[in-house]
């Protein structure tokens, strides 16, 4: 029986590790960082990699803010962003990434446009995917290029209702957005 | 680097443990079922009239349906009935369904570009078309589909499963493998625990052995030549090495495929098993494998897996040289790889898909990103142009008419 316990303990430790390690690999920090105005009644959670806002609870609704260097390498597709990639083409690669991530089941891309963040030329790409556990999310991705950083804003809800409900705190969230210089490390 | 756990951190962590707890719960209740069964009959290794007589092996197959329910509802099955069918009729070759009724073998496609192929308990086996795209010959196909159907005939699952009651090396292989590579991980969250077993870590050597041994003699008795399947073993170990691939599976990783070859170039040539005449249908293996060929092309686009796309499409225009798609593919190669002087070869790959499909709107699209990336614009807007005249519900329509306001602005100025 000794054994059979370490090997649920690993497994949960294994588990446990599994959630941590879902970002791409790190390369030198982005030149530029933001801010944005967190509407009330929004928890926000921070950490050095992105900013992550969510009203109830992550699995219902959250909105994700990031900068990352265009270096930074995508967990599933080799492709790199560019400086001088045409929004488009930006648009592909995470569209690439998206297609090639084994977690997003069934997943159907609604429509990939053309966006300007503020004065930014960018993409937008609303997507629907479910979970391995047969939950479906709709997820609203903005996303440009600025020099050396890529920019990404996304708002993903559960379903359609809370989908509906918080995609107008999402755009308040997308104008508020300012670039900023970041901080040297 | 110290990391704080954030709410969805924790909350994926929580949600992974009850995964993998569940799973475990299963795997150990099969474990414990097999160690209060009253069976104790030595020979386990074929399959007999005994199939399903216990606990255990129903249990192991009820939990493979469950997996396999759970694989084909998320979207990942290439859907060919036609290229199905054919790969079922290599199987009925190397397995007449008369020899064990009990037990049918099935294969299905998977999409996905990394090379494996992977069997259930029930018979069930899963080829990627990343493996299928590799192949030059049925006799390489033979040899990979031989080698999952003994896994089955020889209830390889079921051993493995009683072996551990005493001895946690299967798990342990698997976790071990899990632990190297991330992308693993995502793996077995969909293909369960024993599809993971089956597909990622491999089984153990002994059983592994005994897969490539009979799998050679059952090949070899249908009439393929064995010796002409170790050139799959050969390439894709060239291509691992050169390319750096870093692939998740068993008969992708280099141990494996360097597992198989050594077996293949070591074992005797089962010269008694030639009995039948060789099997000679290259034409009919490369009709069915055409379309699988230059779809998963695109499968290694989209993974930025250029070198591996560049093989695949030269081997498609050796298979079909007048493919205009196969040309666009080159061409999309070329363009999204972005090495210096590859742009004449791009544009030479898009002419010629338009020379032989003047209707092939992306290629038309793909010429003007070209010219206008390279300030062209009076060039660029023709074939934008041509391209929204050919597809005029493009779902990329407003990034072509975005660029054409942009080459009427700058005419203008």
């Amino acid at each position: 029986m000794k054994t059979v316990f370490r090997i649920i303990l690993l497994f949960v430790v294994l588990a446990g590790c599994l959630a941590c390690a879902h970002t791409g690999g790190f390369s030198k920090p982005a030149s530029y960082s933001f801010t944005i105005d967190i509407p009330e009644g929004w928890r926000k959670i921070d950490n050095n990699r992105y900013l992550f806002v969510t009203k109830e609870s992550p699995f219902l609704q959250f909105i994700m803010v990031q900068n990352r260097p265009i270096s930074q390498s995508f967990r599933n597709t080799k492709k790199k962003m560019q400086n001088g990639m045409l929004p488009e083409e930006a648009a592909q690669i995470i569209i690439d990434e998206l297609a090639s991530d084994q977690n997003l089941v069934n997943l159907r891309i609604l429509s990939n446009t053309p966006a300007t963040i503020k004065e930014y030329d960018g993409f937008k790409i609303l997507y629907t995917y479910s979970d391995t556990e047969g939950r479906t999310y709709k997820t609203l991705y903005y996303g440009f290029i600025k020099e050396d950083t890529f920019f990404n804003l996304r708002f993903r809800a559960v379903d359609q209702i809370y989908f509906q409900r918080d995609v107008a705190t999402f755009r308040s969230i997308l104008n508020s957005f300012q670039i900023i210089k970041a901080k040297a490390a | 680097m110290m990391r704080t756990a954030t709410p969805i951190i924790k909350a994926k962590m929580a949600a992974a443990r009850r995964h993998f707890c569940f799973h475990l719960s299963l795997l150990l209740f099969i474990v414990l079922a097999a160690a209060c069964s009253t069976y104790s009959r030595s020979d386990l290794s074929v399959v007999s009239d005994t199939l399903l007589a216990d606990e255990d092996e129903r249990m192991l197959w009820q939990k493979s349906e469950q997996e396999q329910l759970a694989l084909e509802s998320n979207g990942c099955i290439y859907s060919d009935p036609e290229l199905e069918d054919y790969l079922n009729k290599v199987v009925a070759r190397l397995w007449p369904q008369s020899a064990a009724p009990d037990l049918v073998i099935r294969v299905k496609v998977i999409r996905n570009a990394y090379l494996n192929a992977f069997a259930y308990p029930n018979g069930m086996i899963y080829i990627h078309t990343g493996l299928l795209a590799r192949m030059d010959s049925e006799d390489q196909l033979a040899a990979v589909l031989a080698h999952e159907i003994i896994h089955c005939t020889r209830r390889h699952a079921l051993r493995a499963f009683r072996a551990y009651r005493n001895q946690p090396a299967v798990l342990s292989a698997v976790q071990q493998t899990l632990l190297q590579n991330r992308g693993l991980q995502d793996m077995a969250r969909y293909l369960g625990i024993t599809g993971t077993m089956a597909a990622v870590s491999g089984y153990v050597r002994e059983l592994e052995v005994e897969a490539d041994r009979l799998g050679i003699e059952l090949m070899t008795a249908a009439g393929y030549n064995p010796k002409k399947a170790r050139f799959l073993f050969d390439h894709m170990i060239a291509e691992i090495e050169q390319e750096g691939l870093e692939e998740p599976f068993f008969f992708g990783s280099h141990p494996g495929v360097r597992q198989r070859l050594e077996h293949l170039q070591n074992l005797p040539d089962p010269v008694y098993l030639y009995t039948r005449p060789a099997i000679k249908n290259r034409e009919m293996f490369l009709a069915n494998l055409g379309q699988v060929l230059s779809d998963n092309v695109a499968l290694d686009i989209r993974l930025g897996r250029f070198l591996s796309a560049r093989r695949g499409v030269e081997k498609l225009l050796q298979i079909k040289p007048v493919d205009s798609r196969a040309y666009f593919l080159r061409g999309e190669i070329f363009r999204q790889e972005g090495q210096a002087g590859d742009i004449p070869n791009a544009l030479e790959s898009y002419d010629r898909a338009i020379t032989l499909d003047p209707n092939y709107a992306a290629a038309h699209k793909a010429i003007g990103l070209i010219h206008y990336k390279q300030g062209h614009h009076a060039l660029a807007k023709k074939f934008f142009e041509s391209c929204l005249q050919l597809s005029p519900d493009a779902p990329d329509k407003d990034y072509i008419q975005g660029y054409l306001k942009q080459c009427s602005l700058s005419e203008e100025g």
